[in-house]
Formats: C-alpha cells, sequence, structure tokens
C-alpha cells in the first residue's frame, strides 16, 4: 500500500499542480459572453448535480403528491360512489313520485269530468296469487262502504267488478278472469254481446252472429245491462275476429291496462254516466285527490262528500 | 519500456549544482527569454526555459522536483509575457518538467545525440500541450504541426547540446 502510494505519488503531483495550473488559467480566461471559464466551468459541473436533484425531488415529489392523490382520490370515489347510490335511489323516487303524480293527475280529472258519478278512488295494493285468476286487491273495504258487484274503472276504461269485501280492501275481479262477464255492444253498430274473459289476457266478445260485420278495431262499450257498469264506458276494442260456430271468435283488446293498474275508481253506484274522456293531466293538486295509501283508507271518501254512496 | 513516474534507478547517478545555480541559470533563462525578444523574430527560434526545464529535469532526474521546477519557469515564462493568462506555459513546462526528469532516470542523456534527440522530442511534446491548452481554455487555433515547428525543434535541439555542454560546467564534482 504504501510502496503503490510512493510509488504514484509523482504522478499525483503532477496531476494536482496542472490542474491547479488549469484552474489558474480557467480563472483569468473569459470564454463566450465575456464570462470567466472557471465560472463556467463550475456551473458546468453543478448544473447537472443540480439538474438531477431536482429532478429527483419532483420525482419523488410527483410520486409522492400522486400516492397522497390517489389514496385521497380512493376516498373521494368511494364517497362519491355511496353518493351516487344515494341521488340514483333519490331519482328512482322522484320519477316513481313523477308518475304517480301523473296518473293520479289523470284519475282526478277523470273524477272532475265525471262530478255527477260517485266515485271512490283506490289504490291497487296486490293481486291473486294464482296465475289463472285476474283479480287484484284495492285499498278500500268495507269501511269505505263498498258492497260487492260495484264497478271499478279507469279513465282508460273499465277494470272488472268487486268480488270480496273486507274491513279495509276489496278483491275486484276483472275483465280477462274466466269467471268474469260484461254486458257489451258494438259502439257503432249497437249490436250486442257479452265480453267475457278467457284466461288469457285478453277477453272476448261472445253472442255475435258471423253475419255481423266487425273489424279489428272496433270499439266496444258497455251496454249497461248488467247493472254493474253506467252505460257506454269502453271496454275495448276488437283485436282479432274470425267466424265460428254458432258465434264469431272476438278477441278484444282491453282499453284499461290492467297488467298495469295502479289507480282505481270503484264506482259507488250504477247511475248513468256519460262517459267522456279524460283532459290532459297537469295539476299538481292531484296529490291531494290522491287514493290514500294501504293503511290508511276510507279518509278520502269520509273528506269528500261526492265520493260518499247514493 | 519506460516507465514513466517512477523514482529514479539509485544506481543512475544524480547530478548535483553549486549553490544557486539552478536559480541563477533559470531567472537568467527567462530574462534572456524576454530581452531578446526585443531584437526580432528570431528569437522566436529558441525556447530557452524550455531548454532549462529540460536540463535541470534530467540532470535531477527526480520527477517531482521535475514538474515543481517546469511548472515555476513556465508560470514565471507567463507572467512576464503581457498577454499571455497565467498557466498556458505553466500547464506545458510542468508536464515536461515531470517527463524530462523521468526519462533522465532511465536513457542516457550525457550523449550530445542523445541530448539533441530528447530536446527534439520534448520540443513537440511541450507545443502540443500549448496547443491543446490554447485551443480548449482559449479557443485559440494554435497549430500541432507545422514546418515552421519543425525546423525550430531542430534549431532549438541544435541549440542545446552545446548549451548543455556549458551546464554541466556548473555541476559539482562527485
Amino acid at each position: 500500500m504504501i510502496d503503490t502510494y510512493s510509488r504514484h505519488r509523482p504522478l499525483a503531483l503532477l496531476a494536482i499542480v496542472v490542474v491547479a495550473q488549469v484552474l489558474l488559467l480557467a480563472f483569468q480566461v473569459k470564454g463566450e459572453h465575456d464570462v470567466r471559464m472557471i465560472r463556467y466551468w463550475a456551473v458546468a459541473l453543478v448544473t447537472p448535480l443540480e439538474r438531477a436533484g431536482t429532478w429527483s425531488f419532483s420525482k419523488v415529489g410527483g410520486a409522492w403528491g400522486g400516492y397522497v392523490g390517489l389514496r385521497n382520490a380512493r376516498a373521494e370515489n368511494e364517497r362519491m360512489r355511496v353518493e351516487l347510490d344515494q341521488l340514483r335511489l333519490r331519482n328512482r323516487e322522484l320519477e316513481s313520485q313523477a308518475a304517480q303524480a301523473q296518473r293520479l293527475s289523470t284519475v282526478l280529472n277523470f273524477r272532475n269530468a265525471h262530478a255527477e258519478a260517485s266515485m271512490l278512488a283506490a289504490q291497487v295494493i296486490g293481486s291473486s296469487a294464482d296465475p289463472t285468476s285476474h283479480t287484484l286487491f284495492i285499498n278500500r273495504g268495507e269501511h269505505d262502504r263498498l258492497r260487492m258487484n260495484m264497478g271499478v274503472v279507469t279513465p282508460d276504461g273499465i277494470v272488472g267488478k268487486i268480488v270480496e269485501v273486507l274491513p279495509d280492501a276489496a278483491q275486484v275481479l276483472l275483465i280477462n278472469d274466466k269467471d268474469s262477464g260484461v254486458g257489451a255492444l258494438f259502439s257503432a253498430t249497437r249490436t250486442h254481446g257479452v265480453v267475457r274473459g278467457s284466461g288469457d289476457p285478453e277477453p272476448r266478445m261472445e253472442y255475435v252472429v258471423n253475419d255481423e260485420k266487425v273489424q279489428p278495431g272496433d270499439a266496444i262499450v258497455t251496454s249497461g245491462e248488467d247493472r254493474i257498469f253506467p252505460k257506454d264506458f269502453p271496454i275495448g276494442t276488437v283485436e282479432s275476429c274470425k267466424p265460428g260456430s254458432p258465434f264469431q271468435v272476438i278477441r278484444v283488446q282491453p282499453s284499461a291496462r290492467l297488467d298495469r293498474l295502479e289507480e282505481v275508481l270503484v264506482l259507488l253506484s250504477q247511475q248513468e254516466v256519460a262517459f267522456k274522456k279524460p283532459e290532459a293531466p297537469a295539476t299538481a293538486a292531484a296529490a291531494s285527490a290522491a287514493p290514500a295509501p294501504s293503511g290508511a283508507p276510507a279518509k278520502t271518501a269520509a273528506a269528500n262528500p261526492s265520493a260518499a254512496p247514493q | 519500456m519506460l516507465n514513466v513516474g517512477e523514482r529514479s534507478d539509485p544506481n543512475v547517478e544524480v547530478h548535483k549544482f553549486y549553490g544557486g545555480a539552478v536559480l541563477t541559470v533559470c531567472l537568467l533563462a527567462l530574462v534572456f527569454q524576454a530581452f531578446l525578444h526585443k531584437y526580432g523574430r528570431w528569437s522566436e527560434l529558441i525556447d530557452l526555459p524550455l531548454l532549462v526545464t529540460i536540463y535541470f529535469g534530467v540532470s535531477r532526474r527526480n520527477p517531482v522536483t521535475g514538474l515543481f521546477l517546469g511548472g515555476t519557469i513556465g508560470i514565471l515564462q507567463d507572467a512576464l509575457s503581457h498577454d499571455n493568462p497565467i498557466g498556458m506555459y505553466g500547464i506545458a513546462k510542468t508536464m515536461v518538467g515531470y517527463l524530462a526528469s523521468s526519462v533522465g532516470g532511465r536513457v542516457d542523456t550525457e550523449h550530445p545525440l542523445s541530448r539533441f534527440g530528447l530536446v527534439f522530442f520534448l520540443f513537440h511534446f511541450h507545443q502540443i500541450v500549448l496547443a491543446i491548452t490554447q485551443r480548449v481554455l482559449l479557443n485559440h487555433t494554435a497549430p500541432l504541426f507545422t514546418l515552421r515547428l519543425f525546423l525550430d525543434s531542430l534549431v532549438t535541439a541544435a541549440f542545446a547540446v552545446p548549451l548543455f555542454a556549458l551546464l554541466d560546467r556548473l555541476r559539482r564534482g562527485s
């Protein structure tokens, strides 16, 4: 070790002396832009280190910032996701309420258009568990003075009749149930028949002779002969017809959306009603005429004198 | 093969000079160089400080002494010039002094021919270092080799042979 040092000592001294003189020279000489070479070299020597340091700090800082930002972003993402779910839920509620207000407005308009008739608004609260039985339950019952065989309608057309009355609910037999039958006639020709359920979604109009000219789209209305529905209430339209033995086989498309019922009107009497098409729903006052939710029946009917049975 | 930088062989004779001889000769070389410079360009043919550096480097045969002597002479030469930055000749002569003293310990430098060759070689080495320094630090286009430099080196080497013989008289007897 010592031998190596002593052997290279002259060379090291040479390097030191030469470097010292180079620095001395650089201190005196000015390069481009009148900058001393020593300054130029010092800057050239230090700049890469500074650049490397700046780059390192920048990268480390950026990585740290990215990490912290990522953590914050993740937490914020979770919070926003929860908030989004809540907003979606709230949006669905509002959409549902808006749709309900729309429907109730339609019912109210219809109710106001037939002020002479005694009707009671009701809300559908359930349907039959038997797939072959087309019935549903409404939130009005004996306490609301509902009785058997009262007609149930919507602004679009008839729905069915009450077949069972409970204290706070009633069961409605739809017109497409196989046990249902409604006195009917063609609106144009006044030809009579009976609309009877077949178990299918579409009921049939029976007792129409083959000679009777029937076309798809013909309107069918109530005849009033069954003493349940007033005369000339819409039942539906002819969907298809074909000759049969001994009567035509006529399938009827019900006017009321029997598979999407939510609010209905119960006819408290079989009084003559001149059917009028409901006006376009608009008023938010519909909400005030909304049927009482299940669990709070009869209040509306009691508060509304016009809803009392006549 | 010559191992530059190694200590000189202990068996090689190291010449010693009378007291103050080295200092006096170096100062005289610098003064003459500056003095002769006033009397025409012919004086530029001979670099007396370079010859003195080579001579004492070879005679002392100690690289450390050689490089410091060369450096000192070079810096003084720079200082005496009116426009050279300090260190330009200093670097070149430092390296020449180091090389000369390293070579002096390995080869015979007493024979006139070997002295001629050594001076010729070190003259160009000195010029190359000087040119590189000027190019790198001063941004000057100094030539590495020209015919003029070649002739200069021959003249300097030829002048060195009698000069070195004259300087041999300053040695103390062994």
